[in-house]
């Protein structure tokens, strides 16, 4: 569903993507992690369509992102940290909006639907300014949800939800995977990353330093094994061990 | 104060930095030399003294000057302050706000602040009056329309202060302003007074002189001028002819403006330490509503009703609905009082004693067509110059960026082309039942029928001109639901509306060379010639305008939001 090619993005002289490769299949899941700077969001941002790459290949739904920009998008959505809503359309207006643009053509029976999944019934009429941040971020969620796509790109997307909405996107996120679509989620709640990724990229300074299945990436450090994810992944990032990269075992050898 | 100047220094340092930064792309390069040519083929090369026209600082433009800074800070207490009077970034509220500052020391960092924008239109306008004609050495020019310029921008800040008050504690805060609510009040009676009185000579001036000859007595005579003075004393300086004249004049100016600066710190001891929660709380809002640099003058209404939309069919059809929703929730009624109140003295002007009513009515709505092309582009925003702030999620809509352009464009200029042809209409109605119209029936009737596609070619092109500049040059531009349009701004905003005039003018000589050919070979146009005249011409520049739709569409995939990783 995913293929990402040789991936990099840079600003001027400072590269914040360096060569990145990795798949995403149907119902799978894979978590994007990596320290604060290393580059998350930026590949993110290259995968949804928001910024172009400085090379190399982003594929999604079999659509190549730079050269069928619209088949592709049409394919996926991409829910930001900060939620990205307009001032003077309401909630409904919002899934309307998004309706008309993707061409969902049951949206009188999605919305209720969706609606009452993310306990936003009752703000159907409400514009955002009269939201809080984690209704807000509901409502966004809800934007990605409403085309049903088969890829979801998720940056971040529990901030400012509450447990309850925290538990229900978790839940839903499974359900999506299990429906067939390919997640990248991107997070620092690295419990989350563990009970819902099947897979993992960890990225430092815009560089792959392990990708895999938790085991695959185990295996490639043996002195990790028994630790919990969050010892992998500090020890994973740690800037004292720049040779943990792609060579430290085969779980982190990227696609050809 | 240190912490406020090193704030204020700092940012201004590295904002023109980012600029510096940002012109080093060939884009921003070109542009920032064309701009430089610009301001200083408008402002800067040196003037004929000979040919510079001195009526720009005479009797008359004081006259008008001084009423329409009375009429706008009169729209601050009636209607509300505009975006800028009480604007703090979303970074200020948070920082500031929790601070352990006094309300005043937020005050003072407020007018401190403000004396940028105040400096820059100051030295915008002491070129402007230097090519009007002034003999004043340029640094008193300065200091004329700084104090102008400062005491309307506190005039402001101490309304929207009041105002506030007033809300917030009811009969309480109009107690507490009492002396100031009572001043307002006054000074409103007498100028309205001074009208009344003379309405006798106002009604029947229609002419081109005579009417601001009129009004110029009503207003200079008590008890107009009564009400008038203070603000008098402030624009004076700024017309003065000679050093004698100006040394006289500038010493009560700066009183005034002291008085002000007194008025509204003073203002502080008026509020409870509770008002600085109550700011916050309304910027927190404001914050969620993401107009990130203004103040929530533009705050959506609720969403009582919609626009149906039908859930397939062409994405672009999205974008304008989105759009027209904006409007329709945004749309501030007081941004047309100043051009309506204009188009009417104006109307009234070239109507003249044989026009008769309407005939003022024709003319005002022809002037009230024509100030919406060139100033409608800054009343009517709902375009790419609010959604940029969004840029983000636009790139991931499955939407053609070419299409999304147009219907950017499109959502701005329909609406105005509708407005227009209304007034037009009026315009070719009420010619009917006047006594002294130009134009012949035959030339009216074609002028009206080639007008829907005469407005919707230029609003469309202005449009684009200015949507394109969102989208090449992002960073140099104020991005939102407003612009600033306190009068301190005038500078500026003249400036931007030059040259899109200009871009305007640049566009229009292909379809003007079509219609000198097409005149050429079909012979002097008669009524019909005319109107195709007319339709071709704008045919011409509507496929201009569909053209730079589709390169700035491409310009906008490759678009890409500030914030890096």
């Amino acid at each position: 569903m995913i293929q990402v090619r040789e991936l990099a993005k840079l600003y001027g002289t400072f590269t914040a993507v360096r060569s990145l490769s990795f798949d995403v299949g149907v119902g799978e899941v894979l978590g994007l992690v990596g320290p604060n700077g290393a580059g998350k969001t930026t590949t993110l941002r290259c995968l949804a369509g928001i910024i172009a790459p400085s090379r190399g290949t982003v594929a999604v739904a079999g659509h190549d992102i730079q050269r069928e920009p619209i088949e592709a998008k049409r394919a996926l959505a991409f829910i930001p940290d900060e939620p990205h809503l307009f001032d003077y359309l309401s909630v409904e207006e919002h899934l309307r909006f998004i309706a008309r643009l993707y061409g969902v053509a049951d949206v009188d029976a999605r919305i209720p639907v969706l609606l009452d999944e993310l306990e936003l019934i009752e703000k159907r009429r409400s514009l955002p300014g009269e939201l809080s941040r984690g209704m807000r971020q509901k409502l966004a969620i809800a934007c990605g949800l409403l085309h049903s796509p088969s890829v979801l790109i998720l940056d971040e997307p529990l901030t400012g939800l509450d447990p309850a909405g925290i538990r229900r996107m978790r839940e839903t996120i499974s359900a999506r995977a299990a429906a067939g679509a390919a997640v990248i989620l991107s997070s620092h709640l690295l419990h989350l990353v563990e009970e819902l990724c099947s897979k993992l990229l960890v990225v430092r300074r815009g560089e792959c330093v392990a990708y895999g299945t938790i085991d695959e990436i185990i295996a490639g450090r043996p002195e990790l094994a028994g630790r919990s994810l969050e010892d992998v992944f500090l020890a994973l990032t740690a800037e004292a061990q720049p040779e943990a990269g792609p060579a430290a075992g085969p779980g982190a050898r990227p696609p050809a | 104060m240190s912490a406020f100047f090193y704030l204020i220094s700092r940012s201004a340092k590295n904002r023109l930095a980012g600029l510096a930064r940002g012109a080093r792309s060939p884009r921003y390069l070109v542009a920032f030399a064309v701009g430089a040519v610009y301001i200083w083929a408008f402002l800067i090369r040196p003037v004929n003294r000979g040919a510079a026209t001195p009526s720009l600082l005479g009797q008359p433009t004081e006259m008008i000057i001084t009423l329409l800074a009375v009429l706008t800070l009169m729209g601050s207490w009636i209607f509300g302050s505009d975006a800028t009077a009480l604007a703090f970034t979303p970074a200020e509220l948070s920082l500031l706000f929790p601070a352990p500052l006094s309300r005043r020391a937020l005050i003072g960092y407020k007018l401190f602040r403000a004396q940028i924008a105040v400096l820059i239109n100051s030295l915008i306008w002491v070129f402007v009056l230097r090519r009007g004609g002034s003999a004043l050495p340029g640094p008193l020019r300065a200091l004329s329309v700084w104090a102008l310029f400062s005491t309307l921008n506190l005039h402001r800040l101490g309304a929207a202060l009041v105002r506030t008050s007033w809300r917030e504690h009811a009969g309480a805060g109009l107690r507490r302003h009492a002396w100031s609510t009572a001043a307002f009040v006054l000074i409103g009676l007498a100028v309205l007074a001074g009208v009344v009185q003379h309405r006798h000579e106002l009604v029947p001036s229609f002419g081109a002189g005579a009417f601001f000859t009129a009004l110029g007595r009503a207003l200079a005579s008590p008890p107009a001028s009564w009400g008038l003075y203070p603000f008098h004393l402030v624009v004076a300086p700024t017309f003065t002819h000679s050093l004698p004249e100006w040394e006289r004049a500038i010493g009560p100016a700066l009183v005034v403006l002291a008085l002000h600066a007194w008025w509204v710190l003073r203002t502080d001891a008026a509020f409870e330490d509770a008002a600085i929660e109550a700011s916050a709380e309304r910027a927190r809002r404001v914050e969620a509503m993401k107009s990130r640099r203004t103040m929530g003058v533009v705050k959506p209404r609720t969403a009582t009703s919609t626009i149906a939309l039908a859930s397939v069919g062409h994405p672009a059809i999205g974008i304008f609905w989105k759009n027209m929703l904006c409007l329709r929730r945004t749309a501030q009624l007081r941004l047309l009082i100043g051009p309506t109140t204009m188009a009417i003295i104006i109307g009234g002007a070239i109507a003249g004693d044989e026009g008769g009513v309407l005939g003022v009515v024709a003319a005002g709505a022809l002037i009230f067509a024509a100030m919406l092309v060139v100033f409608g582009g800054r009343l009517i925003r709902n375009d790419l110059r609010q959604d940029m702030q969004h840029l983000p999620l636009l790139k991931t809509l499955p939407v053609a960026p070419g299409d999304l352009m147009v219907a950017e464009v499109a959502s701005g200029a329909l609406p105005m082309a509708a407005l227009q042809l209304v007034l037009l209409l009026v315009a070719y109605a009420a010619s009917f039942g006047s006594p002294f119209v130009p134009l012949k029936h035959e030339t009216r009737l074609a002028l009206l029928v080639a007008a829907p596609f005469a407005v919707l070619a230029l609003n469309g092109a202005l449009l684009t001109i200015q949507n394109g500049t969102a989208v090449l040059f992002p960073t140099w531009i104020r991005l939102g639901p407003a612009v600033n349009t306190g009068v301190e701004a005038l500078g500026q905003n003249l400036l931007s509306s030059i040259a899109n005039l200009f871009s305007l003018a640049i566009a229009l000589i292909v379809p003007a060379i079509v219609a000198v050919g097409t005149v050429a070979l079909l012979g002097p146009p008669r009524a019909i010639t005319l109107a195709l005249l007319v339709i071709v011409a704008s045919g011409v520049l509507a496929a201009e305008t569909y053209f730079a739709l589709r390169l700035l569409g491409r310009a906008f995939a490759r678009a890409e939001p500030l914030s890096g990783a």
